[in-house]
């Protein structure tokens, strides 16, 4: 079980707080890119044929002979792509459970809401980018969710970018989008910065307490778990300080291109405490409200 | 620096192997990691098609080679050499006399000797002599330094003349015939020259700090006319005036005080009146700071009970024999029972009493005739006998003797095999016994002929209880224990020495004060014995320091020794610091951060 009950009886009374603006294909609680049926004015327009009639401004066709539609703030459900980085880079340091926990505290968040959320995965099964879970819009869909979360494993190698463009290029609505992952990815600027176009969103990097602060003693050779790239090191405080900068750089670029992007981002150390401290970061930065 | 295993430095090669280590190119622990994205900058690849690897020095590598060579240089036993006086058997003459009280003399001699036992090598000896009145040998031919020092530590001054002509005789004794042997005195050299001057093979470690110092010398009475006057000798040993205040006490009880002022160098003499009889034991103690020498400041005495003794001849007798005890103080001729009984030729009398037999018609037992000799001189006479101080008797003849087989007595006075001169014990009295007619020998003639008969009386009657013999420190006290009785001897400082009943004489009486001799039978008796005073040698006291003429021209004698000191335990100690340095570096990682 990923969430336990404690856990979601808190969620069911906290709600996302996307900074963007959602495009999605049924109405919910959330601003729509398009105008809708809510009871915010938003525009003017010039009437067409099969224009509702009811929404024509009789005062402004009175008084300036032309005939306009009066638009409304569209009011729409929060479409939620929720991205899962399973690749075999997670497997190790309880990363990948962390990243299982945290999809499923920002799914059951979306659920609670009212809104919908997709999960998926990538590397994809039989050579495919992604994964797509089943998708939601209640909590009656939590279980169902929460069993192809729990069906996830970390193995393989998934660039972000495609998996990324797949899931927003392809689909018709325009909404948040949460990225789970150690971003540990040849190409993650591009990936971060794809992201663009999504309606905002939040990047969770995963990083184990042995990424951030390695303790490595001797002549080692390293090899990449997911990538097969062999590097041999012996260990010395010269070779740690330069590991350390490099960690510095990347996880500030990281942050950076994803606030670029017009995303949160939050970085979280693997472990069996990081969905709550996850949580109380997200509640603090008013993501999560 | 030189080594004594120099061939062991080679083991300093092993930085070759240990520098090929270094850099081969290393087996390498295969670790999983996420990515190796970030640790791309972080380390120069190594292909394994190059075997080799560049030189990485690090402070492991450095601290590993600084072992090594420390690890060489152990090995290979580096030392540096130093002079020492000491040889492959050093004989160290310590002088224990009064005079190496003063100040801290022997202290000093006790630090310089133990410094050079400290040096003691590994197959050389050391031999030590306490040069006393009676010179000794405290440990021979000791091979651990230990040994050496204790007994050095155990040496005190004493209050007597140190006999250094007779300590160095016992040394060069101790001569091993496989290694040359050196005779190292430290002494501050004495105040009368040295027979033999300058001393072959010795060397000579002065010691001449002089202090101020004043002497209670000598303390005599006197009972005529009813009264007991004491006499007390000081002697001002210093470089001004001194007051010197004085306590007399009798039997332990304070009596009076006396005053007398000095001028620098000046010797006193003070006559006072005692209330004390006879057997009283008086003690002038000098009162104030202590001074340079705290061995002089006392000075005891006896009354003694009775002044003079009677001497009765029997036998024929002879003029030189009424004429010796005329002439010898505290003695005279007696007819009735005599305290000593001189049996000159004629029947042997029981022996009940101190007996001088002269030649008489039958030998006492322990002493068997087996014959006569003719024209025999004298020989050997034995050295350290009390009785023969200041005694030559290298001129003696004898036109007849006795040859007897003595058992149990001592010969004092041979001719070759043939004893002249025997003293020995009879029924538990001392008895002198004389294997020749004195009217056929020169003896009479003799300039020692009074001083022999007078140490011979003194010593026959030394016996007698309560009698009181007065001489200077380390004159052995007479012991003449009855039928198996056991001697003991009260020291001055109250403790006790049991003696065997065979005790002829008690030497160690170095340390001036009273002796009291008595005899314990086997039925638990005891029976009062002898009184020795000793005294402190008035010589001895602000003696002039002298140096010792020696000289090294004796073929036997080695130049003086080089002592080798290995730097060894040094480098070891260094060795395992660099070893733990090591350790610590290679375990804690002191400068590798574990948390970021």
């Amino acid at each position: 079980m990923l969430l336990q009950q404690e856990m979601r009886s808190r969620l069911d009374r906290l709600a996302l707080s996307p900074r963007g603006r959602v495009q999605a294909l049924w109405s919910g609680g959330h601003a729509s890119l398009r105008k809708g049926e809510s009871l915010d004015f938003a525009d003017y327009r010039p009437y067409v044929p099969g224009d509702d009639f009811r929404k024509i401004d009789h005062n402004l066709w009175a008084r300036l002979g032309q005939v306009l539609i009066r638009q409304y703030e569209a009011e729409e459900e929060l479409p939620l792509r929720l991205l899962v980085d399973s690749s075999a880079s997670m497997s190790l340091h309880q990363k990948h459970e962390t990243a299982m926990h945290l999809a499923a505290m920002i799914a059951y968040l979306t659920l609670s809401g009212g809104d919908r959320v997709q999960p998926v995965s990538t590397p994809g099964p039989a050579g495919r980018t992604v994964a797509v879970g089943p998708s939601g819009r209640h909590v009656s869909a939590w279980p169902v969710i929460e069993r192809w979360l729990e069906g996830l494993e970390a193995t393989g190698r998934a660039p972000l970018s495609p998996a990324i463009r797949s899931l927003i290029g392809g689909s018709p609505t325009r909404g948040p989008v949460v990225l789970i992952s150690d971003l540990f990815d040849d190409q993650w600027e591009r990936a971060l910065d794809s992201l663009f176009v999504a309606a905002g969103g939040l990047v969770l990097h995963v990083l184990a307490r042995e990424e951030l602060s390695p303790d490595f003693a001797g002549d080692l050779r390293l090899r990449d778990i997911e990538m097969g790239a062999v590097v041999d090191i012996s260990t010395s405080e010269e070779v740690l300080g330069t590991y350390r900068t490099s960690l510095d750089t990347f996880v500030s670029g990281a942050a950076n291109r994803a606030r670029r992007a017009g995303l949160d981002y939050l970085l979280i150390e693997s472990g069996a405490d990081a969905p709550e401290t996850a949580l109380r970061a997200l509640l603090s930065s008013g993501a999560v409200r | 620096m030189s080594f004594l295993v120099p061939a062991a430095l080679g083991v300093a090669a092993l930085a070759g192997p240990l520098l090929i280590l270094y850099m081969l190119r290393s087996r390498r622990r295969q670790l999983d990691v996420t990515s190796t994205r970030l640790w791309q900058t972080s380390d120069v690849q190594v292909t394994s098609a190059v075997p080799w690897s560049r030189l990485r020095w690090s402070a492991l590598l450095l601290l590993q080679l600084l072992a090594i060579a420390l690890f060489a240089v152990a090995l290979a036993r580096p030392f540096f050499s130093q002079r020492t006086l000491l040889g492959p058997h050093s004989v160290f003459v310590i002088d224990t006399s009064g005079s190496m009280a003063e100040g801290d003399r022997l202290d000093q001699a006790k630090t310089e000797a133990v410094a050079l036992a400290a040096d003691l090598s590994e197959g050389n000896l050391v031999s030590v002599i306490d040069a006393g009145p009676h010179p000794q040998v405290l440990l021979g031919h000791a091979r651990k330094p230990d040994e050496v020092i204790a007994a050095i530590e155990s040496l005190r001054a004493g209050g007597g003349e140190a006999d250094l002509s007779e300590a160095i005789r016992l040394g060069r004794g101790l001569a091993t015939p496989d290694r040359p042997t050196n005779v190292i005195v430290f002494s501050d050299g004495g105040e009368a020259p040295l027979p033999e001057e300058p001393v072959a093979g010795a060397t000579h470690i002065a010691f001449n700090n002089i202090v101020d110092d004043v002497a209670v010398e000598n303390l005599t009475t006197d009972s005529t006319g009813g009264v007991t006057r004491g006499l007390v000798a000081v002697a001002n040993h210093s470089g001004g005036e001194a007051r010197v205040e004085l306590a007399v006490t009798v039997d332990g009880r304070p009596s009076m005080q006396l005053v007398l002022d000095l001028e620098a160098n000046q010797h006193a003499v003070e006559t006072f009146e005692l209330d004390a009889g006879a057997g009283s034991e008086v003690m002038v103690e000098r009162l104030g700071e202590p001074d340079g020498n705290p061995l002089d400041d006392r000075v005891w005495t006896v009354i003694d009970e009775d002044a003079v003794h009677s001497v009765r001849v029997l036998g024929e007798g002879s003029p030189y024999l009424a004429a010796l005890v005329a002439a010898t103080q505290g003695f005279e001729l007696g007819f009735d029972d005599g305290d000593v009984l001189v049996v000159d030729r004629g029947v042997l009398p029981p022996i009940d009493r101190p007996a001088w037999l002269i030649r008489p018609e039958s030998t006492p037992e322990g002493l068997e005739l087996t014959g006569l000799v003719e024209n025999v001189p004298a020989t050997f006479q034995a050295p350290g006998e009390p009785v023969l101080d200041d005694v030559d008797l290298s001129n003696l003849v004898v036109a007849e003797a006795q040859n007897v087989a003595p058992r149990g007595w001592s010969p004092i006075v041979r001719s070759g095999d043939v004893p002249l001169i025997l003293l020995g014990s009879v029924d538990g009295h001392r008895v002198v016994y004389f294997t020749f007619d004195l009217t056929h020998s020169n003896l009479p003639v003799q300039i020692s002929f009074p001083i022999l008969g007078a140490a011979l009386l003194h010593w026959l009657d030394g016996e007698a209880p309560g009698t009181v013999a007065s001489g200077p420190a380390g004159e052995p006290i007479g012991i003449s224990a009855a039928g198996g009785s056991e001697p003991i001897v009260i020291m001055p400082d109250g403790s006790q020495r049991t003696l065997t009943s065979d005790t002829a004489s008690f030497g160690d009486t170095n340390q001036p004060g009273i002796y009291r001799v008595s005899y314990v039978d086997d039925d638990g008796t005891v029976t009062p014995g002898p009184i020795a005073v000793r005294s402190f040698v008035a010589t001895e006291a602000g003696a002039p320091v002298r140096s010792i003429d020696t000289s090294t021209d004796d073929s036997t004698v080695d130049e003086p020794g080089v002592v080798v000191r290995e730097w060894g335990p040094w480098v070891i100690g260094a060795l395992l610091a660099m070893l733990a340095l090591e350790w610590w570096i290679g375990h804690q990682r002191p400068w590798v951060g574990r948390a970021a």
